[in-house]
């Protein structure tokens, strides 16, 4: 169990064998990537990678129904515009490892179910975990690895960005299912009035008005239906492209119908700690004030300022040692502050300041977009648990008692009809609700570790 | 059920209070007299008077007459006017408005010439009055509230006292907020007994009184704004199967009185006699005004008693003839299914009521049959159980049960007739005779002595 997707190395072990040794966090991540065997490779180089890689995918895919965290696996070691983005990798790394690392990473993962709310479990907590422990590492060739780990970032920020992606369309798709299966029940129900109508009109019990309104409800319903499963068909389409696949490949189903609704929303009071913990952007801006300090050639960091005190207007170039804070938040983001008293040149304060100041902003946002995403997500799961705890045993108990209610001879089999499909409204309505709060679940992924779009708004 | 079993207390105190003399009557009797109540829903058949002028009481169908205390010459009664729970039917209970724990409320039975004087305790949420239906009496006793007198105000009580100038069969009911407090099951039974026991005698006098209410299935209290669609049709609050019967000794001379408060009209039909009308809510009728019948219409608002011997032995129906009086609530919007092929449907209909049956393509009856679960505190449209099936019945339905040897007060149920052999419909399995079959809507003359068949 648990997804593992994992930056590591392949070493080119006619070259580095050294380098292996030196990237010590790769070779712990290879180690957890045991259990991934036959599911890494993504960068694929050579045609017989490739080949391989598409029998493998074509396992995972082919004729099967696959779950969302098969869906984003299959993504990341498919999905060709990834396999773009890690070229760039591959480019602005080659000079690195041209000159001393050595080995290209790959991404590695496995299969796993979709885990609500454990975030450190889904594929995307695995990338990006992966990704930190790299770049925290300290380097020897500075400069060098800096550029490195900036576009190991940028490729993560790509992988987490798709893996999002996918997981909300998987979840749109299997939703849109969900949705075609309720229309059609409630079509069945309609067809079910239909024929009695029909019956009535031969025995001579309903007049062809009457019979008319029944038929043309169901033929109506049949259009919203019809209307229903090409929307599930679309978007079991926008997956098909995301997971990069075509001819028999796309040969794969979902599943009819989302998982069931949580219990409840795990505690996620901390998400604000997390997402600035984890967010693959915020890293990504602090590598980037280093790489700053070290093209200015700034004399190590004097001290830390928070995200909020840099947003407090607390002074960022400091010059005589001293130090003033405000605490005034419990979780703070750390950002290091450089002397500046060695720099001469207004151009190198400017980009200093100016990578302090977004550096900071991407963290109140990040603080922003994870409160947002808790909010969301309990809300989300609150109502959704209305429509099942509420709404549909109300609806059930109608459908009991329209049934005793018929047998009474009080009412007739068209108004048990009306009932179940009204009863069948409400369904559609709680899996709305249902696949709205697991949309949500996805975002409050992302907003702890990276990959929304759009600033984690998706919607 | 007979004369000696019921009515205690409250005739027991009456009884005694007519051995004490005026001087300490007046002394005694300053307080209300007591208020009987009864939670029964069942025929409670009075005892015969023991002092005073000799009647005939008459046997409220599930119902009572109300215990009165003589006071001076003076006959008194306390009417409360309150909520009440009547059970209408095994398994059914309606939260009505009533008399003295029963809707409807405790007949008021007293001698022609008498004085009564009857105290009214309102413990309605509302005011109420209550008007004495066919009595003649001084108009500010007639209980029309804001024209007769101020209504009486909740938690209040008011004394109706007249004089009973006449004889005959009446009622009373409110004529304050008339439609909701009779809606709500508001109306008893008023006898007036002739003060000549010799004057129209009768063996067996029943009593009750036509009432109708919208209490919709599943649910315990009337819609008091209907009309029109009422749902449930009552002999004295109580629906069939659970209408006690009439029992009536073989040569016994019965009579039958029936009032209207309903807002339609119902011709109570009684099988196997033919009887005439002898009195009406405003009076007795005299004998070269009546006509033979065996249905009889009794308007809305209006009483009509019928007369009969009692001399053919049987289980006699006894209901109202509109078929839809003789139906527990049912719907009527149903469409007729009659004829329809309904096996495909009920296969598609399953798929999302899988307790679904089909029932209906060959008449209703299945209803009868089948007992299936229905809405809580309803009984079923057609139901009852008799010797030979299932009667489909509902509603303004009991038996006039006519056997020998039954005693002058035993009210209760003999069971079923046992049809002497030879005299019930039998099946006939041998081979059927030629009948005769027409597909003209002509009228077709029949030649003079009959048109033979073969």
């Amino acid at each position: 169990m648990g997804a593992l997707l994992l930056l590591t190395a392949c070493a080119d072990t006619a070259t580095m064998s050294k380098a292996r040794d030196e990237r010590a966090g790769f070779a712990t991540v290879a180690g957890i990537s045991r259990q991934a065997t036959g599911a890494e490779a993504a960068w694929l180089q050579t045609p017989a990678e490739r080949q391989a890689h598409a029998q493998r995918v074509r396992a995972i895919v082919q004729g099967k129904t696959i779950g969302a965290e098969q869906a984003v696996q299959v993504a990341l070691l498919n999905n060709p515009g990834l396999q773009a983005s890690y070229a760039d990798l591959g480019m602005s790394a080659a000079d690195l490892w041209e000159t001393a690392l050595g080995p290209v990473p790959s991404v590695g993962i496995s299969v796993s179910g979709l885990v609500s709310g454990d975030v450190s479990r889904s594929v995307e907590g695995t990338v990006a975990s992966s990704i930190l422990d790299m770049v925290t590492k300290k380097s020897r060739t500075r400069a060098a690895d800096l550029e490195f780990r900036q576009a190991q970032l940028a490729a993560a920020g790509e992988t987490l960005a798709l893996a999002h992606e996918t997981r909300r369309t998987w979840i749109e798709a299997v939703g849109a299912f969900e949705a075609a299966g309720l229309v059609g029940r409630a079509q069945g129900a309609a067809d079910a009035a239909s024929e009695l109508a029909a019956q009535l009109g031969e025995t001579g019990a309903l007049s062809r008005a009457d019979q008319a309104r029944e038929h043309v409800f169901t033929a109506e319903l049949a259009a919203e239906q019809a209307e229903a499963r090409l929307e599930a068909q679309l978007a079991k389409e926008k997956l098909v492209r995301l997971l990069g696949l075509w001819g028999t490949d796309t040969d794969f189903y979902v599943p009819d119908s989302l998982p069931a609704l949580p219990g409840n929303v795990p505690n996620r009071a901390n998400i604000e700690r997390l997402a600035l913990e984890n967010r693959v952007d915020l890293a990504a801006g602090r590598l980037e004030m280093e790489a700053v300090a070290a093209r200015y050639r700034l004399n190590g960091q004097t001290r830390m300022l928070s995200d909020a005190e840099v947003g407090a207007g607390v002074e960022i170039e400091r010059e005589d040692g001293e130090t003033e804070r405000s605490p005034v938040v419990d979780v703070a983001f750390s950002i290091p502050v450089y002397d500046t008293s060695g720099l001469i040149s207004r151009r190198g304060k400017l980009e200093y300041q100016r990578s302090a100041n977004s550096l900071a902003q991407s963290a109140i946002n990040a603080r922003s977009e994870a409160r947002s995403a808790y909010t969301a997500v309990t809300g989300k799961h609150q109502i959704a648990l209305h429509w099942r705890d509420q709404v549909l045993p109300l609806r059930r108990e109608i459908d009991e008692q329209a049934l005793l209610s018929y047998n009474g001879m009080l009412t007739s089999t068209f108004e048990l009809l009306n009932d179940a499909r009204e009863g069948l409204e409400s369904q559609l309505s709680a899996a709305e609700a249902k696949r709205d709060y697991w949309l949500a679940e996805a975002d409050a992924t992302a907003a702890i570790w990276g990959g929304a779009s759009d600033n984690g708004e998706d919607e | 059920m007979n004369r000696r079993q019921v009515m205690g207390a409250g005739i027991g105190a009456g009884a005694a209070a007519l051995t004490v003399n005026m001087g300490q009557a007046e002394t005694r009797f300053r307080d209300l007299p007591e208020a009987a109540s009864t939670d029964s829903p069942y025929t409670q058949v009075p005892p015969r008077p023991t002092t005073g002028i000799e009647y005939n009481p008459v046997v409220t169908l599930n119902g009572w007459s109300l215990p009165y205390r003589m006071n001076g010459n003076v006959k008194e009664f306390h009417l409360v006017a309150e909520p009440v729970e009547r059970i209408m039917a095994d398994g059914m209970i309606a939260r009505l408005w009533g008399y003295n724990g029963q809707s409807t409320g405790p007949t008021i039975e007293a001698i022609e010439g008498e004085r009564v004087r009857i105290y009214v305790t309102n413990r309605l949420p509302e005011h109420t009055s209550v008007h004495w239906h066919g009595l003649i009496l001084p108009s500010g006793m007639d209980g029309v509230s804001g024209l007769s007198h101020p209504g009486i105000p909740s938690g209040k009580t008011f004394v109706y006292e007249f004089d009973l100038v006449k004889s005959g069969t009446f009622m009373y009911h409110p004529h304050a907020d008339e439609m909701v407090q009779m809606a709500m099951g508001m109306m008893g039974l008023f006898i007036v007994h002739p003060r000549d026991p010799a004057f129209m005698p009768v063996d067996r006098d029943f009593a009750f009184l036509l009432a109708a209410y919208d209490i919709d299935p599943g649910t315990y209290i009337p819609r008091v704004a209907e009309m029109t669609n009422f749902n449930l049709w009552t002999f004295n609050s109580r629906i069939f199967p659970d209408i006690d019967p009439l029992v009536v000794n073989q040569g016994d001379r019965v009579r039958v009185r029936v009032g209207n408060l309903t807002m339609t009209n119902h011709p109570v039909h009684m099988h196997g006699y033919d009887f005439e009308v002898t009195c009406t809510d405003g009076g007795w009728v005299r004998p070269e005004a009546r006509w033979p019948e065996v249905s009889i219409d009794i308007p809305v608002g209006a009483m009509r008693a019928y007369e009969f011997d009692a001399d053919h032995l049987g289980d006699w129906a006894i209901h109202c003839h509109k078929s839809h009086h003789t139906m527990n609530a049912m719907g009527h919007e149903l469409p007729t299914i009659i004829g329809a092929d309904k096996s495909r449907v009920t296969d598609m209909v399953r798929r999302h009521q899988p307790g679904y049956m089909s029932m209906g393509t060959a008449g209703m009856a299945d209803m009868g049959e089948m007992s299936m679960e229905i809405p809580e505190n309803t009984i079923p449209m057609m139901t009852g159980w008799g010797p030979h099936g299932p009667l489909e019945m509902g509603g303004m339905f009991s038996v006039v049960k006519v056997r020998e040897g039954i005693a002058p007060d035993d009210y209760s149920d003999p069971g079923w007739y046992e049809n002497p052999p030879g005299t019930q419909a039998w099946e006939w399995t041998g081979e059927l005779p030629e009948h005769a079959s027409n597909d003209s809507p002509e009228t077709i003359l029949t030649p003079r002595g009959g048109k033979r068949l073969g």
